[in-house]
């Protein structure tokens, strides 16, 4: 079974740049499990890739994209605006998903879908977004907003109650909804302090 | 066995690719065969070689017909290398790449030093490849740093992670470098076929290394890809000094040719993906024309068969990609303290070693050390995959623990 922990245990050097880098990895870990196995740990893996989704990507549209809407040397609208449409155009593909569950026909090519285009995503911001804001947002600030989104994860569920038949239901609806909320909250405090 | 020598290929007019024929689908960037990475890498060096070999030969080439000649079949291998290397897939980062162009530099020197017939040039790829194995286990960690992904995810089991000779003192003096050539009367022809191949690979991870390394924005990335690219130009200086220098331009040609045949007929044996194995059995079909030529320019201008420069049994056994942990193994518990002087090999650190390291690291810590105590401080360990048990030299054992 693939390892998917944290990679990284943080250290006070841990930018938000790196925690972003880490969920990445984790997502792809939660993608090769949950495309190479079956039942429940299928079930499982699946519940926490939702979760996990939905927290990073909160997390990237809340501080990540406005961050780079305003960096210097322009274009940065446009790279955000083409970020946004990816990150919804896979919600949409994960509604679907979530909808159908583990079971249903078609869950195997709609993930793999998914994953292609996550993982795309993910290198586009990678390589033309994060370094921007290594460049141009104080090393600081951007220290200050991983502790931040660390924080607001950890108050959240950190898993579904397992072997219920909605497990995956109830994580889209409750859990995930939780960690979002409380995400927005804790991002929202400091940025506009 | 297959002689390419008997077969005429794809006629060499029929050979220019269209922008259609040009845009490959690359291959998936999760869950791929490592080693169909490994053979797209290995036939990108391959083919970067023969475009840079007919460049140089053109440039000694007085006759006008045979630098026409030259230029059509380059542009042909250079629309084989973009075809090749535009295999790999986009979303790969630079890292990710690297890996596997250190996976192929260990898994592919491995083979071929296992079966290379002369000791003396064997003795040399055993030496390379655990400076290769130790690159791999300092941009794993570096990788882990940088994208805080684990190299496990390119190189897949088949290739264990953990130190080899110190990437610290491979920096040798530069006259150290310089091997005793083959014969090429008396060498058998699957030596020249190794020491070709090995050097396009190794040329090839240098020009890489030397171009990518400044597009890093982390210090310690761009200090470790400018390391690291000097040792592999030490490696082109290693193993181009075992072709013997006095093979003639013809000859050359007819061996590049005769060595592409080769690989592709190869990685057509044991490709996993039917895709790239197309693309394998296209090029090779290519191949067997531009070898044909090569042939009619060395019996018009040289006077010799090409029999006499390559054999006439057919092609070797085909070069493989498999794992070799055992024998790795067994080469770090042998020769990791082995070093080089003159043509020969020594163990002990000599005058113009120490005179050189002393130039070059002036008492600081090499970016390839520096790389492994930065990811201890971050991460509380190094990052190894030792699938076979502990590290065989004891020395070389993690202090502290690993994680893989």
């Amino acid at each position: 079974m693939p390892d998917t922990r944290a990679p990284a245990t943080p250290g006070p050097e841990e930018d938000v740049v790196d925690l972003l880098l880490a969920q990445h990895a984790q997502v792809e870990q939660l993608f090769l499990l949950v495309i190479g196995s079956t039942g429940d740990t299928r079930r499982d893996a699946f519940d926490d890739l939702v979760k996990l989704l939905a927290a990073h990507e909160t997390a990237e549209e809340e501080i990540i994209h406005p961050l780079s809407r305003g960096l210097p040397g322009g274009g940065g609208d446009a790279m955000v605006d083409d970020r946004l449409e990816e990150e919804r155009q896979a919600k949409e593909t994960l509604r679907t998903l979530i909808a159908g569950g583990v079971d249903a026909d078609g869950f195997e090519t709609g993930v793999i879908l998914l994953r292609d285009a996550v993982l795309t995503h993910a290198r586009y911001e990678e390589r033309y977004e994060f370094p921007q804001l290594r460049q141009h947002v104080p090393a600081e600030r951007l220290r200050s907003l991983a502790t931040a989104v660390r924080a607001a994860e950890k108050t959240a569920p950190t898993r579904p109650h397992p072997s219920t038949q909605s497990a995956t239901g109830n994580l889209a609806a409750g859990p995930a909804l939780a960690v979002i909320d409380r995400l927005r909250d804790a991002v929202r405090r400091p940025a506009d302090s | 066995m297959f002689n390419p020598l008997d077969h005429k290929g794809i006629p060499l007019e029929s050979q220019i690719r269209n922008w259609r024929e040009l845009n490959v689908e690359p291959i998936g960037p999760e869950a791929v065969d490592p080693y169909t990475r490994c053979r797209i890498i290995t036939m990108n060096g391959i083919e970067v070689e023969a475009i840079n070999f007919q460049h140089q030969f053109a440039r000694n080439c007085p006759d006008q017909e045979v630098r026409r000649q030259l230029a059509y079949v380059r542009y042909v291998e250079s629309q084989q290398q973009r075809v090749v290397n535009w295999l790999l897939p986009g979303v790969a980062s630079v890292l990710e790449t690297t890996l596997g162009y250190e996976q192929v530099a260990v898994d592919l020197t491995a083979w071929v030093a296992r079966h290379e017939p002369d000791p003396y040039l064997k003795q040399a790829y055993e030496f390379g490849v655990l400076e290769d194995f130790d690159h791999l286990y300092r941009y794993a960690n570096l990788y882990e740093m940088v994208e805080r992904r684990k190299a496990e995810k390119i190189v897949n089991g088949l290739t264990e992670v953990m130190p080899g000779r110190p990437t610290i003192v491979e920096h040798r003096h530069p006259f150290d470098e310089v091997r005793t050539p083959y014969d090429r009367d008396s060498v058998d022809p699957r030596s020249k076929l190794h020491a070709l191949t090995i050097l396009s690979a190794e040329q090839q991870v240098m020009f890489y290394y030397m171009n990518v390394g400044p597009q890093y924005m982390e210090p310690i990335a761009r200090q470790l890809y400018q390391e690291i690219s000097l040792i592999e130009q030490e490696h082109v200086t290693h193993y181009e000094s075992l072709l013997d220098p006095g093979e003639n331009w013809w000859e050359r040609l007819l061996t590049h040719e005769y060595n592409e045949c080769w690989l592709y007929y190869s990685f057509l044996q044991q490709e996993s993906d039917p895709r790239i194995k197309a693309v394998w059995e296209l090029h090779l079909q290519m191949e067997l024309a531009h070898l044909q030529q090569a042939a009619d320019l060395l019996r018009r201008h040289d006077g010799r068969e090409p029999e006499e420069i390559v054999g006439s049994a057919g092609l070797p056994e085909p070069l493989t990609f498999e794992p070799n942990k055992d024998y790795l193994r067994h080469l770090l518990a042998t020769q990791i303290d082995l070093n080089k002087l003159g043509e020969g090999y020594v163990r002990e650190a000599h005058e113009r070693f120490e005179w050189m390291q002393q130039q070059l690291h002036d008492g600081q810590k090499p970016p390839s050390e520096q790389v492994i105590d930065l990811h201890r401080e971050r991460f509380g360990d190094e990052y190894r995959i030792e699938t076979e048990g502990p590290h065989p030299v004891e020395s070389l054992r993690p202090r502290g623990g690993s994680h893989a």
